[in-house]
């Protein structure tokens, strides 16, 4: 394959917008990257993936940085759950080298499908969260106490701190070893399921659940990537352009997400990752089965 | 009737923030700046690349590489210094706790790295 300045463009701009979606929704953009690897560059699932992980750790350090820096990230509570995400990636990684191509196309499927359907049914989530009351109404849970995980960060847009407790340490620790497996696995960051661990089970806000996830997703990647670096799956002309274009789209994103409203964003969401689910479940038949369902272009 | 906080909100010190935020950053910087230079020495060379398995060259040859501007080189240097940015983090996360004498965090700094650790040595064991 030649490496022309047209390759490394396009590579270039679809991580572009990957990281730009992945900014605005919170999430690390390995959803965005693998499909379009995959679909449109027609890359093995396991380089894609590879790459796709590199490329998440770009966007954790572009986003996470300035989110730590503004003091949005818990870091206790981020270090704490890194425990059960990184295991979740070692073991995410280990089955991911000796799946079938097929088997983890399905996979992605499945968790294309569950963020589509999450995001929708969660669009008004936030809104009536902070109807409903504030974030110190629950106690914090025995974990909680002990590590002191309770934060608070400064809210730009209501102008005035916010501070929460921290419950539902075990379930959040459950999840985090879910989403660290997804990650080593799929070649996301599963910020998704992080955020919606400590937003939905943890009762943390949702700009200090997506500061937190941002900064999580790193460590979690940089698991499954060490893994596939030494499997040789780490193809650096391919991740090069990746990474740089989500750095650049994911520093756009950031700059931009908080003038969109979400509900906006959520259906968006939705509908693309209905979209890439329907390609990887079609390459998943085509493969396994040699069932060829209509292209949607 | 709502409950009340039972514990007083606390945050991670803020060097632990400097830290971590210095880390993040340079991470950052360091790997896009050589990210560039070897796709602009690739393309510049005009390139050709298989999806084999790929071989990764070792510490010395990269560092040799990299200084002769080769561009496989630099972005092999790139890939390792974007993965080790959150391993750096962690690191100075757990001496910045230790320095604070928050020992309970540093014992969960010290489980996240030694998963790092176990990792790598699957990884040499020739897990793959």
């Amino acid at each position: 394959m030649l490496y022309t300045p047209l390759f490394v463009g396009i590579l270039f701009l679809a991580a572009c917008v990957a990281g730009f979606l992945g900014a605005l929704l919170g999430v690390g953009g390995g959803i965005f990257i693998v499909p379009t690897l995959v679909l449109l560059f027609h890359l093995p699932v396991k380089i894609a993936v590879a790459a796709s992980l590199v490329s998440v750790i770009a966007t954790s350090n572009a986003g996470g940085s300035s989110y730590v820096e503004q003091h949005i990230t818990n870091l206790r509570l981020g270090m704490f759950l890194e425990v059960g995400t990184t295991i979740g990636a070692l073991s995410g990684s280990v089955l991911a080298l000796y799946l079938k191509e097929w088997v983890m196309l399905i996979l992605f499927t499945a968790l294309m499908l569950y963020m589509a359907i999450s995001a929708y049914v969660s669009r008004h989530a936030d809104d009536r969260r902070i109807a409903a009351g504030g974030f110190t109404e629950v106690a914090n849970d025995t974990w909680s106490r002990r590590l002191e995980l309770a934060g608070s960060y400064h809210d730009q847009a209501l102008a005035r701190t916010v501070e929460y407790n921290v419950t539902g340490s075990s379930v959040g620790m459950a999840i985090s070893y879910l989403a660290g497996m997804a990650s080593g696995l799929l070649g996301v960051g599963g910020g998704v399921l992080k955020v919606s661990a400590m937003n939905r089970y943890m009762n943390v806000p949702m700009k200090a659940a997506v500061g937190t996830s941002k900064m999580m997703i790193g460590v979690t990647a940089a698991v499954g990537s060490i893994l596939f670096y030494m499997a040789g799956l780490i193809h650096f002309h391919v991740v090069a352009p990746v990474a740089l274009g989500t750095t650049a789209g994911a520093s756009v994103g950031t700059l931009v997400m908080n003038r969109l409203k979400s509900v906006v964003l959520k259906r968006i969401f939705a509908a693309l990752m209905l979209y890439l689910a329907y390609g990887m479940l079609a390459k998943a038949l085509e493969l396994r089965f040699h069932i060829v369902l209509p292209n949607l272009g | 009737m709502p409950l009340t906080p039972t514990t007083p909100t606390r945050e991670a010190p803020a060097n632990v923030y400097s830290a971590v935020y210095k880390a993040l950053l340079w991470g950052m910087v360091v790997s896009t700046v050589l990210y560039a230079l070897g796709v602009g020495r690739a393309l510049w060379q005009g390139t050709t690349i298989t999806l084999g398995p790929v071989t990764a060259l070792g510490w010395g040859a990269v560092l040799a590489g990299a200084l002769r501007l080769d561009a496989s080189c630099l972005m092999q240097l790139a890939t390792v210094v974007l993965i080790l940015t959150p391993v750096a983090r962690v690191v100075l996360a757990l001496v910045a706790f230790w320095r604070d004498r928050d020992y309970r965090f540093v014992i969960v700094t010290g489980i996240v790295l030694a998963v790092i650790g176990l990792t790598v040595v699957l990884g040499r064991l020739g897990l793959h």
